[in-house]
């Protein structure tokens, strides 16, 4: 298989293989925080630091780890940089990390970073493992900032905390609530597959 | 390096390095923690005890504490507990401020509910909820009104309740009551630190 | 806190799959026939009372007293990981039926969100030992719970004509929430 530029490496987290509406990975995280855009835009950010320098560091050390703890060795390091981000969090915006609880340490068994670690930057440069885990880190974070402002948008009235739709306008709450969370993650992606095979389509028409 | 050793090797050292860098982490953030809990705190009490500069924590068990808050010349201006209720999905945190001659009830605060939204989690609302509790006779048995009536009419015990939203008015009802009576009873039996040395 | 109210709050009220949206993973993926769910929920229930046994002491005893309560989100997860490994080494010594028909679910237990979940909300929420294990099984028995009802709908599903852009993930995520929506009518059931 020919070797993908580094422009596709990174196009492909976007769309092609994004996390959350085509690889379906990295749920419990994208149904729990997406309530308000600003929820979902730090889990995003959150996760794209812990994707970013695990998926670095993975391939930096990737040739001195034996195979047998290599799962193991991944698992710490992705700790650690969940701890870094939980811990700076705390500390640097104590509402945003009492908003989103337990759900930023809840990103180490988030399945696409371990995915991509063991997947992606145990085989291949640094460099190139930089690239897939922006790509990844873009893709997943536009997919929670879109899910978040359906729920946000419907759910309150307001994005970003400012009210948009007018005083006539009666929140949906169940929207805020998990049923709505399950349901526009269902709509979404039900969404990106049909705009997908419409495309694909069109590509081969 | 054979195989077994380099696997140990390697292994021990990722997590000595974690864990190193972690300690790390930790000394850098962990004052900067601490000062925002401290700080929330310290806001919290000033909202429920009007005029309050300081605070000290007086009295400290699972799920229920007392602090004192004094003006800026340390007198004594009231007492703030904190307590956690059941409430309709999850736990209410709350602080209540009485005054300092346990009489009267000076502010609520909820500190964390996950009420639902639009309904229970009005008992963050000043206007539909929190007002009312402002003021009331600490010696009398608390009471909700249903439906709800203006402030002026309310008995010297009595508060809104929040249409739609009873249970979750009841939780806080009844988590408030409970925490005053401990308080009133903690304060009789003389076990509140540093008694005496101020309301005199 | 009551362990009754406890057990039942975990069960239903606040159910870790349609209430904490936790074990997500397996909920959608093994949820197509119904005794590979039961299966996988009975797996996940022994790996979470396991869990709670063994992360409380390690939490209470050593990270906390010592101040080392940033090494927990490092230190569940190993345990979680070296838990299920001996899970499935226990398994496959000692019956290879049943082996043959839950071990390949065992390895993806690790990342499944419900049971790191499990160790740290009983550590937000300062649970005690016998409070952390009556959570950690009612957790569990939730999650059997959801992900059985779950199948038991999608092997009907199955029959039905469900609109191609639905197939899969989404029609799952839409009965989902029905059944998130369901659970909710149990809100407020203790008061």
């Amino acid at each position: 298989m020919p070797d993908k530029t580094l422009g596709q490496e990174f196009v492909k987290g976007l769309w092609a293989e994004n996390p959350v509406s085509r690889q379906l990975l990295g749920m419990c995280s994208t149904l729990a925080v997406t309530n308000a855009v600003v929820n979902g835009l730090a889990m995003g950010l959150a996760v794209a630091f812990v994707l970013i320098l695990s998926s670095l560091f993975v391939s930096l050390i990737r040739k001195i780890i034996p195979n047998q703890v290599r799962i193991a060795s991944y698992i710490v390091i992705i700790a650690s940089f969940v701890t870094i981000a939980d811990r700076f969090m705390a500390a640097y915006f104590p509402p945003l990390s009492k908003a989103l609880g337990p759900y930023v340490p809840l990103i180490v068994v988030n399945c696409i970073i371990l995915g991509r670690a063991e997947a992606f930057a145990s085989r291949n440069s640094a460099g190139r493992s930089l690239i897939d885990a922006l790509g990844m880190s873009l893709g997943y974070t536009i997919a929670l900032v879109i899910l978040s402002a359906i729920r946000e948008l419907l759910g309150s009235g307001t994005l970003l905390g400012r009210p948009v739709l007018g005083a006539w306008f009666e929140p949906w709450v169940i929207m805020l609530l998990p049923p709505g969370a399950f349901l526009t993650l269902g709509i979404l992606i039900a969404a990106a597959f049909a705009i997908e095979r419409k495309a694909r389509r069109r590509r081969s028409a | 390096m054979k195989l077994p050793a380099r696997m140990v090797v390697v292994l021990t050292g990722v997590s000595l390095l974690a864990a190193a860098f972690l300690a790390g982490v930790n000394l850098l953030t962990r004052e900067r923690i601490a000062t925002n809990k401290q700080k929330e705190i310290e806001a919290a009490i000033s909202l429920v005890i009007p005029g309050a500069r300081s605070s000290r924590k007086v009295y400290e068990e699972r799920g229920f504490s007392v602090y004192a808050g004094s003006d800026e010349s340390g007198n004594l201006l009231g007492w703030a507990v904190e307590s956690v209720t059941g409430g309709f999905q999850d736990n209410i945190i709350f602080l209540v401020g009485a005054d300092a001659e346990l009489s009267r009830i000076r502010r609520l605060y909820i500190l964390e509910q996950k009420e639902t939204p639009g309904l229970g989690a009005k008992i963050t609302d000043e206007k539909t909820f929190l007002q009312f509790w402002e003021g009331k006779d600490m010696n009398l048995p608390l009471a909700l009104r249903k439906p709800p009536a203006g402030k002026e009419d309310l008995g010297p015990a009595e508060v809104n309740t929040i249409t739609g939203a009873t249970i979750s008015s009841e939780a806080v009802l009844s988590g408030v009551t409970l925490s005053l009576d401990r308080l009133k009873k903690l304060r009789s039996e003389g076990r509140l630190e540093g008694e005496g040395s101020h309301a005199r | 806190m009551n362990l009754v109210l406890l057990f039942v709050s975990a069960v239903l009220i606040n159910n870790f799959v349609l209430h904490y949206f936790l074990g997500i993973c397996p909920f959608l993926g093994v949820s197509k026939k119904v005794d590979a769910a039961l299966s996988m929920g009975v797996a996940v229930t022994f790996v979470l009372a396991l869990t709670a046994v063994v992360t409380w002491p390690i939490n209470h005893w050593l990270l906390i007293p010592y101040g080392m309560p940033y090494l927990q989100i490092v230190s569940f997860i190993l345990v979680i990981a070296s838990l299920v490994q001996l899970v499935e080494m226990f398994v496959r010594k000692t019956s290879p039926p049943l082996y043959q028909a839950m071990g390949i679910y065992l390895p993806l237990i690790t990342v499944n969100c419900a049971i790191m979940g499990l160790a740290l909300l009983a550590s937000l929420k300062e649970y005690g030992f016998a409070e952390t294990v009556v959570f950690g099984v009612g957790a569990g028995i939730g999650f059997t719970l959801a992900i059985v009802l779950m199948a038991a709908i999608r092997e009907r599903l199955e029959l039905a004509d469900v609109p191609w852009p639905l197939r899969g993930a989404p029609i799952a995520l839409i009965v989902a929430g029905i059944m998130a929506l369901a659970f909710l009518g149990f809100s407020g059931m203790i008061k």
